[in-house]
This record gives C-alpha cells, sequence and structure tokens, in this order.
C-alpha cells in the first residue's frame, strides 16, 4: 500500500461521515462529532425529555461558533435553583474530540437512568473550544488548540499569513525533514521512521533540520510561524495563568469562551463538583503538588516592616494561627479580621500547592477508580495522561472556585512492553568469555546454552547451532576465532534514542492503524528548501482513538462519573434533642450531620473563602434566644462528619417550632419541634 | 398684616428655590466652574456641554455600561483635520474608578476646559491639540459616584463595584448597609458614655476624643459607623454594597479575594470595566495613561507588585523623567513605586494599561490632607499601608486638632458634625457625629481648583513627552550598477520612545515599520545604520523593504535602504504609538 493511502485510511477512521450530503445518520458513537453534529445531538436530546433537559447558549467564539450548554434535571426549568449542581466541562483544548463525545454520552446516560438526576442538576458544556475542535474536520488536518481570533505571531506586518501547507497532498500536515549542515537531528538507528537529536558529546553529527509541513508564504526566512490561530482556551483560566505566551491570551478568562464558563459557574453557587474532560486525569493521578509558593499557612515569613511593627522576627517562621492572635491586636475596634486579610497584607500570594486534607479524597478515590478500571478491564498499561497545564479549567476549579476538581482523559497510547533483555542472566555467553575458552570447554556449554547465544549475537537466522558445534568439533574454528569474528560483526541496531511516546505511537500504529498513525519519509522538491523529505506522525494520531474504540472507553468510563456525583456532600438534620431546664427554658441540641463521601466543602474552600456556610434556622413564635441567635452558620462538616448547635430558648407557652439547616450545594433537611412553655 | 403675610410667603419661596439650587439641581453649563463638585448628571451635562460647544474637536461615546446600567462616558478630543485619532500619539486620562474619589473626575472635567477653551488662543494647547489626541473618562465608576451623591455615606463608602457579594459569608448578600441615623446624609461615628470606654474627651476641644492611657479613666466608647445590625448577626454595617474594587478587577496579575480582598471572583467580573478595557484595546495609540485617585498626593508608577520585577531600566528613566517633573508641578506630591512606597496591588488598572496596553501609566493620588492646616508643613511623613484602611490619621491628636480649626475657620465648620443624642435600637442612648461625607478625602471647595490646575499641568508635561517623531530622508546617492542608496532619519526629540521597553521585550504587538516602495523599484538591501560616519550598516536578511524598529526617546535613528530601478518612491514610518510619517522622494 502506498504510504498516503495509510494516511487517508487515518482521515477516514477520525472522521467518517461527517460533513456528508444528505440525511444525517442515526447518531452512533462510531465517529467523532463536528460542532454542528454536537449541536444537534443535543438538541435531539432535549427533544426526547423536554421536561428534563434544555440548552442554551453561554458564548460565541471569535469564529462565530456557539458555546452550548446542556442541562439536566428537575430543575432546568425553574426560576429558582435549590437542588445542587454538577458543572462537566469539556474539550478545552479543542483537540480532545473524544472528551465531547464523553459529554453526548453522559447525557444519554442520565437520561436513560432517572436516579442518576432525581435530586441533582447537570450541566454539561460538551465544547468549550469550537474553533479548535472544528480543526479535526477540516483537511488538510493539523492539530491546534488555539480558537479563531487573529493573532500576529510573528509580529510582522501582517497577521496569520504564514500557516502550514499540505505540499504532498495527504490532507495531512506532518513534518518535513532537510538535510542541512546546521541541522541537529538524526534518525533513530533501529527505527529510522523517527528523528532524535544528535548528541555531540558521543561524537554525532546533525544532519537533518525538522519543520512542520508548508512552505515560507510571507517570504521572510521562516516557515508556518504565523498559522491561523489565536488562544487556546484551556490555558486561558486565572490560576496560575502566564502572561505573554503566544498562545494564552493577553489576560485570563480575555476570550468569551473561558469567561463565559467562569461567569456561568459563578453565577451558579449550587454547583458542588466540576468535571473536566480532557487531557488530565486528576481521578487517575491526584493532582500535583511539589510547585514553590509562599502560600504556606504553617511556615509564614514576615516581611522585614511587619515583623518591626508586631515585635516578630524575619528569620522565623510563623503558623497562621500564631499570627492572627497577634493581629487581632492591631485591628480597629468593630473590624472582622479574617485569615484572608491578613495573608493579603502579608502578601502571601496564591495557594500552588494541593491542600493537604483535599489530597486525601484524592487519593482514597483514585484507588477506588483504578479498582473500577480493573473490574472492567480497562486497566491496561497506557501512557501517563498529560499532568495539568498552568491557566487550565481543573485548576482553576479547584484553587479558585474551590469545588472538588476532576478531570478524566479516557485514552492514551497503550505502552509497548518491551521483553526482557537479554544478557541479565550472569552464566550467559559473552565474546569476552567465549575467547578465553577452549574448544571442549565450549562444546561442554551444550546446544541450549549455544543456541541462545547465537540468538543474542545477532548473528543470521540461517546459522544453527548444529552448523556451529560441527565447526568447532571438526576444528574448523575455535572459540577465540568465534570471538574475534563476533566483535567485527555489525551491532545489532537497536531503537536507543527513541522516545517512549513515539514507540508506543510507531506500535499503535503498525499494530492498530495498519500503519496509518505515522507516515514514512517521502522525498518532495520543495520551492525554496530543495530536496526535502516530508513524514512523521500523523495529527492527533497520538491522543486520539481510532472511533472503532470510542464506544467501549467511553461504556467503560464514563459511568465514574455518576460514581463521583454519588460521594458529593449531603447536608442533613441528623437528630434534635429538647432538653427542658424548668422556668420555660429549653435547650436545643441539633445534630446536623453529612452523609457524604466529600467534605463540605474542601479545604480549599475554606481558604479561598468561595463557600457558603450551612445556614442553621430555628423558628417558632414567642421564642426567647438566651444563647444562640435565630440563625446559625455551620462553615465545614467534614465528610461522614457530624457537628452540633445548641440554643438556650425561654417559651412560656408550647410552642411549635421547625430548625431548617439549608445549603446551596448539598441540601439540608428540616425538623419540627415541640418547645414545652413554663412548666 | 396681610402684606406681612405676603411677604413671609414671598420670603418662603425665595428660600425654597435657593434651596432646590443648593440641593444640586443645576445644570452644568459652559464654561465650566470648579467651585463645587459635580453630581453624575452633572459630568455627563458637563460633557454634553463640552461637545456642543467644540463640536469639531469632540467626541462623547459610551465606552460601556455599569453593573446598574449607567454609562461610562468617553470624551475624545482630536482635531480631524490634522489626522485621523488613531494616527496620532494619545493620551489616555481617566478618574473616580473608586466611586467615593469623586474628584478624578474633576481633573478630568478641568483637563477637557483647558484643551478646548484655550485651544486658539495658546499657541501650547494649540500644538498639542493638533499633534495628540486624548481619551478622557472622568467616571469610571458611574455607579459609585451616583450613590455617593445619592445616599447617605461617609467618604469613604460606595467605592466598590455595584456587583452583590457575601462579605461576611453568611449566606445572605449586601443585608448590612450602614444606616443614616439622623437622617442628614451623613454616616459618621457612634459613640456612647462608658465609664470603662477606650476614649475620653480631648482637653481642648471637647469634641474630639483622645484615647485613655492605660490606667486613665475612659469616657467614651466608640460603636463604629452609624448604623444598625440590619440582619441581626451581631455586627454592625458588615455587608454593604459590593465589596468588589474596581480597582482589583482588571485583568493583568489579577489575584482571587484570598489573596487580596474585593478583587472579585474573576478579572473584570465587573461589566462596566471589561466594556471599558474593550474600547481602550480598540486605542492603540494610547502611549501615556493617567488614572486619578484621591488620597495621599502621590504620583506612582508600577510595577504593583514586587513579583513582577522591576521595569526595564529605559521605562523607568522616562517615568523618572516625567515623575520628576510632576513633584515640580505640584509641591509636596512625591513621585514613587507602587509596590515599594505604597503597598502591593494585584488587578488594578494601571498595570493592565501599563503591561497588557504598553502605555506609560501614572496614577495619581490627589490631595494630600497637609493642605487642611494653616500653613505649616507637616515633616515629610512616610507613607504608610493605614492611608487607605480608614485609620488615616491614626492617634496623631495635634492634628486633628489642627484639622478641626481648619475646618472652623476654612468652612466654617462643614467638615464636622457636632455630636447629637440619638436613641439607638440595639446600642440605646448614644451620640452620633464626626468628620462628614465631604471631607477628609475631598478637599474643601477653595482649594479644589489649585489642586486640578496643578496636576492637569502634570498631565500636560506628560503628553508633550508623547513620542515625536520626525522622518527625514538624509540623502538619496548613487550606489553603483544602476542602484541607489537611500538614508533615512528619524528623530524623537520627545522622552518617551516610540514603544515601551516592555512593550518590546514581551512582543506586546509589531515594532512601527519603515518601508520604501515604488512602481519598478526593487529593494536590493535595507537596514539600520550603525555608524553613520562610515556608513556602516546592519542589512537584514529577508524582506529588505520593511524595517521593524523602536525609535528611542530623545534620539535618532537611521536606516538605509539600497534601491535598483528608477522612479517614485515613497517612504513610510508607521507607529502605533508616534503615528503615521510620509515623503515622497525621486529615485533618479
Amino acid at each position: 500500500m502506498q504510504p498516503k493511502l495509510f494516511l487517508a485510511i487515518w482521515l477516514v477512521l477520525l472522521t467518517a461521515g461527517a460533513g456528508g450530503a444528505g440525511e444525517p445518520p442515526p447518531f452512533a458513537f462510531d465517529r467523532y462529532h463536528d460542532p454542528d453534529a454536537v449541536a444537534s445531538r443535543l438538541r435531539q436530546l432535549v427533544q426526547t425529555a423536554p421536561e428534563t433537559a434544555r440548552v442554551h447558549e453561554l458564548a460565541t467564539s471569535p469564529g462565530g461558533r456557539p458555546v452550548l450548554i446542556i442541562e439536566i434535571g428537575p430543575e432546568t426549568a425553574a426560576p429558582v435553583r435549590r437542588l445542587p449542581a454538577v458543572l462537566v466541562a469539556a474539550n478545552l483544548e479543542g483537540s480532545a474530540p473524544i472528551a465531547s463525545e464523553a459529554t453526548l454520552y453522559l447525557a444519554q446516560l442520565l437520561l436513560d437512568q432517572p436516579d442518576t438526576r432525581r435530586d441533582k442538576t447537570w450541566f454539561i458544556v460538551p465544547l468549550g473550544n469550537p474553533d479548535a475542535a472544528a480543526r479535526l474536520f477540516r483537511r488538510p488536518l493539523v492539530q491546534d488548540n488555539r480558537n479563531d481570533r487573529p493573532f500576529n505571531d510573528d509580529m510582522d506586518d501582517r497577521t496569520d499569513e504564514d500557516g502550514p501547507d499540505d505540499l504532498n497532498g495527504d490532507g495531512l500536515i506532518t513534518q518535513m525533514r532537510v538535510p542541512d549542515p546546521t541541522g541537529e537531528w538524526i534518525p533513530v538507528e533501529g527505527e529510522p521512521r523517527a528523528m532524535r537529536k544528535a548528541d555531540w558529546s558521543k561524537g554525532e553529527r546533525g544532519q537533518f533540520k525538522l519543520y512542520s509541513e508548508g512552505v515560507d508564504n510571507d517570504g521572510d526566512g521562516r516557515y508556518n510561524e504565523d498559522g491561523p490561530g489565536g488562544v487556546d482556551v484551556g490555558a486561558n483560566f486565572p490560576h496560575l495563568f502566564k502572561f505573554f505566551t503566544r498562545t494564552g491570551g493577553p489576560w485570563a478568562g480575555s476570550e468569551a469562551e473561558s469567561h463565559a464558563l467562569i461567569r456561568f459557574a459563578f453565577a451558579h453557587p449550587e454547583i458542588a463538583l466540576v468535571i473536566n474532560f480532557g487531557r488530565s486525569n486528576f481521578c487517575l493521578n491526584p493532582p500535583r503538588g511539589g510547585r514553590t509558593g509562599t502560600a504556606d499557612f504553617n511556615r509564614i515569613k514576615l516581611p522585614e516592616r511587619v515583623a518591626k511593627w508586631m515585635n516578630l522576627e524575619t528569620d522565623k517562621t510563623y503558623t497562621m494561627t500564631e499570627i492572627m492572635e497577634l493581629a487581632k491586636r492591631f485591628a480597629p475596634p468593630g473590624m472582622e479580621l479574617t485569615e484572608a486579610m491578613v495573608a493579603g497584607f502579608l502578601g502571601l500570594g496564591p495557594v500552588v500547592n494541593p491542600l493537604p486534607e483535599d489530597l486525601k479524597f484524592y487519593e482514597a478515590l483514585s484507588k477506588r477508580y483504578s479498582e473500577f478500571l480493573k473490574e472492567r478491564k480497562l486497566d491496561a498499561k497506557r501512557l501517563d495522561p498529560p499532568a495539568d497545564r498552568d491557566g487550565s479549567f481543573e485548576l482553576w476549579a479547584y484553587y479558585q472556585y474551590g469545588r472538588p476538581s476532576f478531570s478524566l482523559d479516557f485514552w492514551t497510547l497503550p505502552i509497548v512492553e518491551k521483553p526482557k533483555p537479554s544478557g541479565t542472566d550472569p552464566e550467559a555467553l559473552t565474546p569476552e568469555k567465549l575467547e578465553n575458552m577452549s574448544s571442549e570447554e565450549f562444546l561442554a556449554l551444550g546446544e541450549e546454552k549455544i543456541a541462545a547465544f547465537i540468538k543474542t549475537s545477532g548473528a543470521p537466522a540461517s546459522i544453527q547451532p548444529a552448523m556451529i558445534i560441527q565447526a568447532v568439533k571438526s576444528g574448523m574454528m575455535t572459540p577465540k576465532r568465534m570471538a574475534e569474528m563476533m566483535k567485527t560483526m555489525p551491532k545489532p541496531k537497536s531503537a536507543e534514542g527513541l522516545d517512549t511516546e513515539t514507540e508506543a505511537l510507531l506500535a499503535f500504529s503498525d499494530k492498530v492503524l495498519g500503519g496509518a498513525g505515522y507516515a514514512a519519509w517521502q522525498p518532495f522538491a520543495h520551492p525554496t528548501l530543495g530536496s526535502v523529505e516530508i513524514g512523521g506522525a500523523a495529527p492527533f494520531a497520538a491522543d486520539t482513538p481510532p472511533p472503532t474504540q470510542l464506544l467501549p472507553l467511553l461504556e467503560g468510563q464514563v459511568p465514574w462519573v455518576l460514581t463521583l456525583a454519588e460521594q458529593m456532600a449531603r447536608i442533613r438534620l441528623a437528630k434534635v434533642e429538647v432538653t427542658a431546664l424548668g422556668g420555660g427554658v429549653h435547650r436545643v441540641k441539633a445534630w446536623v450531620e453529612n452523609i457524604g463521601y466529600l467534605p463540605y466543602t474542601t479545604a480549599m474552600a475554606q481558604r479561598n473563602t468561595q463557600c457558603a456556610p450551612v445556614v442553621l434556622e430555628l423558628k417558632g413564635d414567642g421564642l426567647k434566644f438566651l444563647e444562640g441567635r435565630p440563625r446559625r452558620l455551620i462553615r465545614q462538616v467534614a465528610g461522614h462528619g457530624t457537628e452540633t448547635v445548641t440554643w438556650l430558648l425561654q417559651a412560656d407557652r408550647p410552642v411549635a417550632a421547625a430548625i431548617t439547616a439549608s445549603t446551596a450545594t448539598a441540601w439540608g433537611g428540616e425538623t419540627q419541634i415541640q418547645i414545652g412553655g413554663a412548666q | 398684616m396681610k402684606r406681612g403675610a405676603v411677604a413671609n410667603l414671598l420670603l418662603l419661596g425665595l428660600l425654597l428655590a435657593s434651596a432646590a439650587a443648593a440641593a444640586g439641581d443645576t445644570r452644568a453649563t459652559m464654561p465650566l466652574s470648579f467651585d463645587s463638585y459635580y453630581t453624575y448628571e452633572q459630568v455627563g451635562q458637563a460633557l454634553e456641554a463640552l461637545h456642543r460647544a467644540y463640536p469639531k474637536l469632540t467626541r462623547l461615546e459610551v465606552a460601556g455600561r455599569s453593573d446598574e446600567g449607567r454609562d461610562i462616558w468617553c470624551f475624545t478630543v482630536n482635531n480631524p483635520e490634522t489626522g485621523p485619532e488613531l494616527e496620532k500619539p494619545a493620551v489616555y486620562v481617566d478618574g473616580n474608578i473608586h466611586g467615593n474619589e469623586i474628584q478624578g473626575g474633576e481633573v478630568c472635567l478641568y483637563l477637557l476646559s483647558e484643551l478646548l477653551t484655550r485651544y486658539g488662543h495658546n499657541a501650547e494647547i494649540t500644538r498639542l491639540v493638533d499633534t495628540r489626541c486624548f481619551y478622557v473618562v472622568p467616571v469610571v465608576n458611574p455607579d459609585g459616584r451616583y450613590h455617593f451623591f445619592a445616599d447617605p455615606g461617609s467618604h469613604s463608602n460606595n467605592r466598590s463595584l455595584r456587583l452583590p457579594r457575601d462579605d461576611d459569608r453568611d449566606g445572605l448578600v449586601d443585608e448590612d448597609f450602614p444606616d443614616d441615623l439622623d437622617g442628614d446624609g451623613n454616616i459618621c461615628t457612634m459613640r456612647r458614655r462608658d465609664p470603662f470606654g477606650t476614649h475620653r474627651t480631648h482637653p481642648e476641644d471637647p469634641r474630639l476624643m483622645i484615647r485613655v492611657k492605660p490606667g486613665e479613666k475612659g469616657e467614651w466608647v466608640l460603636l463604629g459607623s452609624e448604623g444598625i445590625d440590619n440582619d441581626g448577626d451581631g455586627r454592625i454595617n458588615e455587608d454593604a454594597e459590593g465589596y468588589v474594587d474596581p480597582n482589583r478587577n482588571w485583568g493583568y496579575d489579577w489575584m482571587p479575594p484570598y489573596v487580596q480582598s474585593g478583587s472579585g471572583d474573576y478579572p473584570f467580573s465587573g461589566r462596566g470595566l471589561r466594556e471599558l478595557a474593550t474600547y481602550i484595546l480598540a486605542r492603540p495609540n494610547i502611549c501615556m495613561a493617567w488614572t486619578f485617585h484621591n488620597f495621599g498626593g502621590m504620583y506612582l508608577r508600577g510595577p504593583s507588585a514586587k513579583a513582577q520585577g522591576e521595569y526595564p531600566p529605559e521605562d523607568v528613566a522616562v517615568y523618572d523623567y516625567i515623575g520628576k517633573q510632576a513633584e515640580k508641578i505640584t509641591p509636596g506630591y512625591r513621585y514613587l513605586l507602587s509596590w515599594r512606597d505604597l503597598y502591593e496591588t494585584y488587578g488594578d488598572s494601571g498595570e493592565w494599561l501599563a503591561m497588557t496596553q504598553g502605555a506609560y501609566t501614572l496614577v495619581g493620588e490627589l490631595y494630600m490632607s497637609e493642605e487642611e492646616g494653616f500653613g505649616k508643613r507637616q515633616a515629610e511623613r512616610k507613607v504608610d499601608p493605614d492611608y487607605e484602611s480608614g485609620a488615616m490619621f491614626g492617634d496623631d491628636a495635634a492634628r486633628t486638632l489642627e484639622r478641626i480649626r481648619f475646618s472652623d475657620h476654612l468652612t466654617l465648620g462643614e467638615m464636622y458634625k457636632p455630636w447629637q443624642a440619638v436613641t439607638h435600637p440595639q446600642f440605646g442612648e448614644i451620640e452620633i457625629g464626626g468628620w462628614v461625607k465631604m471631607s477628609t478625602r475631598l478637599p474643601p471647595a477653595f482649594l479644589l481648583r489649585q489642586m486640578l490646575h496643578r496636576n492637569v499641568a502634570a498631565v500636560l508635561f506628560s503628553a508633550q513627552q508623547t513620542p515625536r517623531v520626525e522622518l527625514e530622508i538624509v540623502g538619496v546617492e548613487p550606489a553603483g550598477a544602476g542602484m541607489h542608496q537611500v538614508t533615512v532619519r528619524l528623530a524623537n526629540p520627545a522622552a518617551m520612545p516610540s514603544m515601551t521597553a516592555h512593550a518590546r521585550r514581551v512582543e506586546l504587538y509589531p515594532q512601527d515599520m519603515l518601508t520604501l516602495a515604488g512602481d519598478g523599484l526593487r529593494v536590493v538591501a535595507g537596514g539600520r545604520v550603525t555608524n553613520l560616519n562610515t556608513g556602516e550598516t546592519d542589512y537584514v536578511e529577508h524582506r529588505p523593504e520593511i524595517q521593524f524598529l523602536t525609535v528611542p526617546g530623545f534620539a535618532r535613528v537611521e536606516y538605509r535602504f539600497l534601491v535598483s530601478g528608477k522612479g517614485r518612491a515613497e517612504v513610510t514610518y508607521r507607529s502605533r504609538h508616534a503615528g503615521v510619517r510620509r515623503v515622497n522622494i525621486q529615485i533618479p
């Protein structure tokens, strides 16, 4: 088969049926769906369940595409939301089509199983970056996370004027390698399709320069340096946002897509759980720590001016509790001093690592997720999902929005299982040992060992152990001569220098994609670079499974989202006790319980003040509150934890009273009580 | 009797009419007066009056709408006869981002008044208006200014954006505003007699109190600002409007509220700010920006947070040049480095303008409280972070005494409300009194004009320093083989370069472009002349017909093109900040 044909297969595999004329085929997870198809699928779902589901538009991308959200639950038509909600946002990278498919699968699942949506709202954004997502359905195929905001990448007099070009007409943008005396790249020895950097310290000399496929459209000596595309929406969120990058946008939330999502989240305080479908996977690997930051409340260093003022040392560290105690003395009367205020005053900066208390649930749930995958036989070894990115949605959801934030990536390339390298056996024969052996000693090794030795020596397959034994016996060959011959023999080619990702891609491409995932280098006459070769990884081949694998991947993994939703904090009034103390005085004690697994709320939400309290209200006519106000606040209830609240009341007559516990994100409860009156 | 009754009625009528006028019913008309503060509506009328009087030079637009739907006006001054606005260096000036810091709005109106009424009369103003463009936004926070005038308040209330927020995190939003218990329009201070109190009457002025020393008997306890516990949580006035600080909500280096309180849920959560930012983005010619606040007498430059690192030295030199001159123009004001000399801020508008727009930006903190005194200059005070936290005067009893005497003798007592007994629903018998709304952060009207004039003069000085690039053809000489060598000079006699060093360093936008083009001409080589005497030139490898460059301040640069062919050639210089220059030459 021609290499072009292989690659054409990849294009067909990815998006078969997309954009075709005529009747749309019935919806199935047998292909990736373009933004229009995703939108029409959402509308289709709403039509099947108009009472339960609703679709609306959050924003319009710079390319004019809608960012849609589907709401599923009993309150989608209600003017006021009382039920907690889950926010699922997908494919903010725009280049993770499986993430969008997973939201469609999830929406279907929720509609099919009423129990999953009986007492909560689901907000699902299937396509957070529709401009980038649309690229999958255009030719030539380019993988790029940027939306369609025009951006002058090379800061010249024109914008978006030098993108890649499909020179060989295979529909894909791959790479060009060009022989160049200043080139840094050489082919990997055992795998000449792959390239690696030459290592001068080993005496290697670079042979090639690598470019992405294209011509220098604007004649500035650079290739494909200013293609269409502006901002990677998936890195445009406010936590650890990086300024002045080429693809991150001018500031966090600068894009219509990201801004609308953040705005929506804050307009819906009932959101209790945030899940991202994309590239990272907080279900497998808890959010990583290890960043350097200054906001560790257990080890605060004080700036000189503050230390002097508070009469403390600059070379010692203090805990926030210690500082709060001292700071209270300096606060003007009537001022409520919060840790956030003090942290701000000390300039402690943002929290950059997951708080230890929150890592507990991340780690425990990650273990459960591994078991979940094992049961479903989806635990085959695969490449690690990429780490969370600075400025990503999932980091923002945890660090700033303060919700438990999970992410799922669904697929990476399977890891190539390597056969155990030979030579680890200390008994194994080597040319060095051979050199000092007599013919008798060699023959004494026996046929089996000699066969193993021949195999590892890289000798041609035509050489059989019997031949060697015969030759030694006859004296035509001695072990010493054999060793000399072996030393001059060409070494077996090794694929050393091949990185794990490329190795996995090549293997996957060869075994599963019929070679379509990686193009062999083919000569091409380039208008300015001369004789070049075009080849390399096909776009999306390394991080997007072929659609034939889609359904089992979704069936197996998406239901974990339902398990996560079952872990949400759930507040109820476990018990209320009324004790008459005489003289109409009563003690009322209420037990407020979190029957969910997750805490109310995350430690991060306590830190960043994004947590509404549990509000406990005691109402009854003619009650006099001796201790405790009618409206009480509980800021935190651990997972499966209980907090108690006590009032001292006076009631001259019997009073029918009610206690309610209410929350925005974790349900609540109500209990009627009778307060006896004066005896 | 009858005549007397009619006369009384007449007198009453006159009194009522004058009371109505005093209540701010007057429309702002030209010429603008600067002997009192304009309400939000009057600022709008003043802008309309200015526009009506000078329709050719001005444009009045709505740059955005606030969270409560009020207009954020932008007033443009540009002479279209001398070129389109985007081809001129622009100065952006705004004020009143904090709703209570109203006099920033007056600075803007005074600037417009100066530019327009003196255009054609004063040669320098005429030159500035003809060669520069001015974008002026007098009220960045219209909701704040509106409520500052309309609602009872103190000099520090109504700073916020009108974005509801649960400040005390009790599940209720904006439920405990201050309350004007005595109905005088001011939120003052409450005190109650208490022998265990923390304060006693000042021995020299019974209106003032001083803190008791250990062992001394107290007389008063301070109960905070005027109000009641509206939500029954035991605290007073703890959750008023917002609080979202409009000057912590901008997109550059924004930090969430737990890092810096008041920053809002996310960058540009304020609708008006986001719209204003979009409006500014569409004006890439802004190379100098001023934002006016109202306390301390300071000209602040960034960075506003230490972690940002210092600005490039070339930029610091420009700031120093303008800042030090501004200090001289406005005696007593100090030119300072924001994070180091005041405090750190994140997400302020000034840093956004400097870092994401590449404009030199100064924050003007108007008004020194030292002006409320009797001319004795205070010893240089160390700026301390309490300035904005309400404890502005600390326990400096001598200073407070001077201020109250200033109030007595120069405003006939208008700055301080005498203590009056009031029955408080929760505290019982208390007294209300103290500094009124129109005091403390606002100079009395008679001090206003000079403050406005000096600050506007500082703005005008900075406008003179915006880049003023002149394009000159140094020579067109034969260079052999039918070629000619064209040498072009770009000279800038102003302090600001045509692009900040910061903008160049982070590649915020393309540099200036110098091109040579003409029919039948081909530019064979082109580059920067590194030594004009020897003619050494750094020729670029690609696209020699277009040179990307920045013209430094107080300097010149020369470029050379090697051209083959003959005929008319156009040499064009195009810069975001320094405008467009074109010269036609003949290649013989």
